[in-house]
């Protein structure tokens, strides 16, 4: 309305309109990839319940629930056992593991000594040197890192592990000489939930105000007295979440339990005796299911769906600590010290001393899972296996390796676009309070509690068919779905890290958003990218369950990603499934090992690095 | 065939000029001509229901330096920060009343952000420059604005480093992280990046609030100089500062424009209580 220079007009709008074009045409993309995770998970439950739909109305919703009896051959398809498996060894895996997690979580934060304090008065300056080095390592960072370790192994190498170890252990203990069944299902699944427990518990209570824990100790509590009566208490709900991720994990896992189960759908009759839960129900017979038969492991997987739903759904109704209006009632723990002040203090000793048992035992299991892969691993190993040529019948490393480098190139080539873009929208154009983003970040964290079997069977489903066969590409698009939470919530994290003023700077110099975003924000925000791409590898490398049935389990492949081949977890999973192969699988694990020690190693560095120049 | 590559390239070379100038043209939207560069009239801002600014009216000259002093919370940033529109980026902010630079509303509908923001360069309190090299620092906004050529951004690199007295110590280290730069440095730094934009106006919010006595002086010099082709509006808590650099000074209140005049004159012989109150060191 107001131009003085109508000459300067026209060329001055067409360029703005150019860029307002370019600016609204990337937020519809951004937001588009940030509605991808609805549509994810609305399509996973949606096919799911497609697939089930024949199972059900032959055998009948009531029946297929209730019936006691799985027996493909005969047309009885009753699932009851294996619900009520499932039930049992999930809550013994998190009275187990939870228990040990949570006091491990207790030991680290307030009993674990900072630094190791080795005196050494001798006169050997090489042994000095080296005490001095020891003695200079932060050991809540390392066990921090063991942790995060422990998290990373692959559940089939626990499931090795639990075969190999555990199963003979436990057949020794009773007079039927049976070791899998109940207790070393849950024994092994508490093994593996104790990192996700201890790590997350640990964040709740390190979250807890310093001032609970002096008041309390102020009014004349012991520290044991001070840590269990007032800290833990105040930190009650996050502990809460994390013991029902926990539960959430234990009911999903298929592929740790599968040979420690025993595999029969009957009802348990006794701590030993051999079970099926659902999740291996499904791994067990999908690959030669056809008909009715395939659709009711469909519907098992969408009961095991529902129940997980139902699980991340309980998470949404914890209240969260220190940030809602319920977290401050707690304020007053010098009320609760002050009654434990009265009693002698032994309750809360004998929990001190059961917390350093319990980080005692992770510690245990960890070297004891660790030392005997790597032995195992070392004492089998052959040039053979490892530089070996393919052939159909006998297992070797380099088909598995390129299937598996592929199979993450093509995956990362499409998750990490597709997060960055859904984080880029959450982050720099939502309204941080809008309903929307509530909504896609439920989403979000839904799909990353999905557990993988319901992904591979997903994956089976939708991907495999698209093109004709299980194949690379079937496998990575299923991967995407799987590592795609993770890639938005660390880059997420890391645009978070980017400081406000940058952002000031480039629209005060006349910059556009789409600009802004792509030429400061994503640049400065690199190593938080690059660490959501490390922990995606990380993921892929792990996984099997989803890979199974769509990526497939041959020996051979012909680098083409339209063909079938199995990936490194998956050839372990093969070879140590039909028991010819041990030798194989051990140097499989080791292989594993090694690389996810390697990943954690560089987003160890890359955080610290950043950690340096961000306190410049 | 080389020479017609030559030639061709010659000849793209000489349209991309051209198209550089009409953009520069485009994105020359103000008219300073009629000797008034910031026309505020009856100013209201509000930041949900607070209200930031009260009934602002002030006029600014070009090539004048003003600077604009008060107690924390007094409304001078915010003040400072609508005359950029950057205040659009945080929410509930609304505004009432006339803001025009070079005779042009531009809080109209038709107004270009980008162009404005070229036009109106913006100096904060913390040094922030990009995690970059200090070349691309300084070519952010001539490539913002679609200039690619080498020779072109060597051009305009050298001069805005020149132009804010930091060639010399940067020109071996036009490579080198702009991080690595000390805070005084990099204050210039982002000067220079600013200039590199070619802004008539240049909004400077406490420049050197961060800085040594040295960089401090170093800056003070530089705003003097940059006097000449630009018009400098500053917030400053340091009214020392405000008596070496101002050309005019103007003392806000809780919101209010309280007094605005010559430097010399406000310091003085204020007009009103408060203003004396304030630069007598009573409160503030």
């Amino acid at each position: 309305m107001q131009n003085i220079n109508d000459t300067a007009a026209a060329p001055k709008n067409s360029r703005a309109a150019k860029t307002k074009a370019k600016e609204i045409f990337a937020r519809i993309i951004f937001l588009i990839c940030a509605l991808f995770s609805i549509v994810a998970v609305l399509g996973i439950i949606g096919y799911i319940c497609y697939g089930s739909i024949p199972a059900l109305r032959e055998v009948g919703v009531f029946k297929f629930l209730f019936g006691t009896t799985w027996s493909p051959d005969y047309g009885h398809y009753g699932i009851l056992p294996m619900i009520v498996n499932s039930i049992i060894v999930t809550v013994g895996a998190v009275v187990l593991g939870g228990t040990v997690g949570v006091f491990t979580a207790v030991f680290l934060s307030y009993w674990c000594p900072s630094k190791f304090n080795i005196k050494y008065n001798g006169k050997s300056a090489f042994i000095r040197w080296w005490v001095n080095r020891i003695n200079k390592i932060n050991l809540s960072t390392v066990f921090d890192q063991v942790i995060k370790l422990l998290a990373g192994i692959p559940s089939i190498i626990y499931g090795l592990f639990g075969l190999e170890i555990l199963v003979p252990i436990l057949a020794d203990l009773n007079s039927a000489n049976i070791g899998q069944g109940i207790l070393a299902c849950s024994i092994l699944l508490a093994v593996m939930i104790v990192p996700t427990v201890a790590s997350l518990a640990k964040n709740a209570i390190d979250a807890v105000p310093q001032s609970y824990y002096e008041g309390a100790l102020a009014l004349g509590n012991t520290k044991a007295q001070a840590v269990f009566r007032a800290v833990v208490p105040a930190a009650r709900s996050g502990i809460m979440s994390a013991l029902i991720l926990g539960v959430g994990r234990a009911m999903g896992e298929a592929m740790a339990v599968i040979w420690v189960c025993g595999n029969r759908a009957l009802f348990p009759d006794g701590l030993f005796s051999y079970i099926r839960t659902l999740t291996t129900n499904i791994v067990m017979e999908m690959g030669y299911a056809t008909g009715i038969h395939r659709s009711a492991l469909i519907a098992t997987g969408l009961v095991l769906l529902i129940f997980i739903l139902l699980i991340i759904l309980s998470m949404n109704l914890v209240p969260k600590d220190f940030k809602g209006k319920r977290g401050e009632k707690k304020l007053s723990p010098d009320k609760e010290a002050e009654i434990t002040y009265k009693r002698k203090g032994i309750g809360s000793a004998v929990l001190k001393w059961a917390a350093g048992v319990c980080a005692f035992l992770v510690a245990a299991v960890l070297i004891t899972v660790v030392a005997y892969i790597v032995i195992k691993g070392i004492s089998g190993f052959s040039w053979d296996f490892f530089a070996g040529d393919a052939r159909i019948s006998v297992p070797t490393f380099l088909p598995a390796f390129y299937a598996t480098l592929e199979l993450i190139g093509i995956s990362l080539a499409i998750a990490l676009p597709l997060g960055i873009c859904a984080a880029v929208y959450l982050h720099e154009y939502a309204k941080q309070d809008s309903k929307l983003v509530k909504v896609i970040r439920t989403f979000i964290d839904t799909l990353s509690g999905i557990p993988s079997i319901v992904f591979g069977l997903f994956g089976s489903l939708l991907f495999a068919p698209l093109f004709g066969n299980r194949c690379v590409l079937a496998g990575a698009l299923t991967m995407v779905l799987v590592v795609l939470p993770t890639v938005i919530r660390s880059t997420e994290e890391s645009l978070h890290a980017v400081p406000m003023t940058l952002r000031e700077a480039s629209y005060g110099l006349g910059a556009s958003k789409v600009r802004t975003i792509f030429k400061v924000v994503l640049p400065s925000a690199f190593p938080g990218i690059a660490t959501a791409a490390i922990l995606s590898i990380g993921r892929i490398l792990g996984e099997s369950a989803a890979l199974v049935f769509t990526m497939g389990t041959t020996f051979v492949f012909t680098g083409n990603p339209a063909n079938t081949g199995s990936s490194l977890t998956v050839l372990l999973y093969i070879c140590a499934n039909e028991g010819f192969h041990m030798e194989e699988a051990y140097m499989l694990a080791l292989t594993l090992l090694v690389f996810s020690l390697l990943l954690n190693l560089i987003v160890y560095f890359i955080e610290k690095r950043v950690k340096k120049s961000h306190s410049i | 065939m080389k020479n017609k590559k030559i030639l061709k390239a010659e000849e793209n070379g000489a349209e991309k000029i051209s198209a550089k100038e009409t953009l520069k043209n485009a994105l020359d939207i103000f008219d300073f001509s009629s000797g008034i560069a910031v026309n505020i009239e009856n100013l209201d801002l509000y930041y949900g229901n607070f209200q930031a600014l009260k009934q602002i009216n002030m006029l600014i000259k070009p090539n004048e330096i003003t600077a604009m002093i008060g107690p924390s919370g007094c409304g001078k940033s915010t003040l400072l920060k609508t005359l950029n529109r950057m205040n659009d980026l945080i929410d509930g902010c609304r505004i009432e009343g006339k803001v025009e630079i070079g005779g042009k509303d531009i809080y109209a509908k038709d107004i270009d952000l980008s162009a404005l923001r070229k036009n109106v360069g913006m100096v904060f309190q913390k040094p922030n420059p990009f995690p970059m090299s200090v070349y691309d620092n300084v070519a952010f906004a001539p490539r913002t604005f679609g200039v690619r050529k080498k020779a072109e951004l060597d051009e305009i690199v050298e001069t805005s480093l020149r132009r804010a007295s930091i060639w010399d110590e940067l020109k071996d280290r036009l490579n080198r992280n702009a991080l690595g730069l000390s805070g005084g440095q990099q204050q210039r730094l982002c000067i220079a990046r600013s200039l590199a934009a070619e802004p008539k106006i240049l909004l400077m919010d406490e420049p050197t609030s961060a800085l040594d006595p040295i960089s401090t002086g170093k800056i003070e010099d530089l705003m003097n100089e940059l006097k000449t082709d630009y018009t400098i509006v500053i917030v400053t808590h340091n009214m020392q500062q405000a008596t070496r650099i101002a050309d005019k000074t103007a003392f806000f209140y809780l919101g209010e424009l309280v007094e605005y005049a010559d430097t010399q004159t406000l310091f003085t012989t204020p007009a009103d209580k408060r203003t004396e109150n304030y630069i007598t060191g009573r409160f503030g």
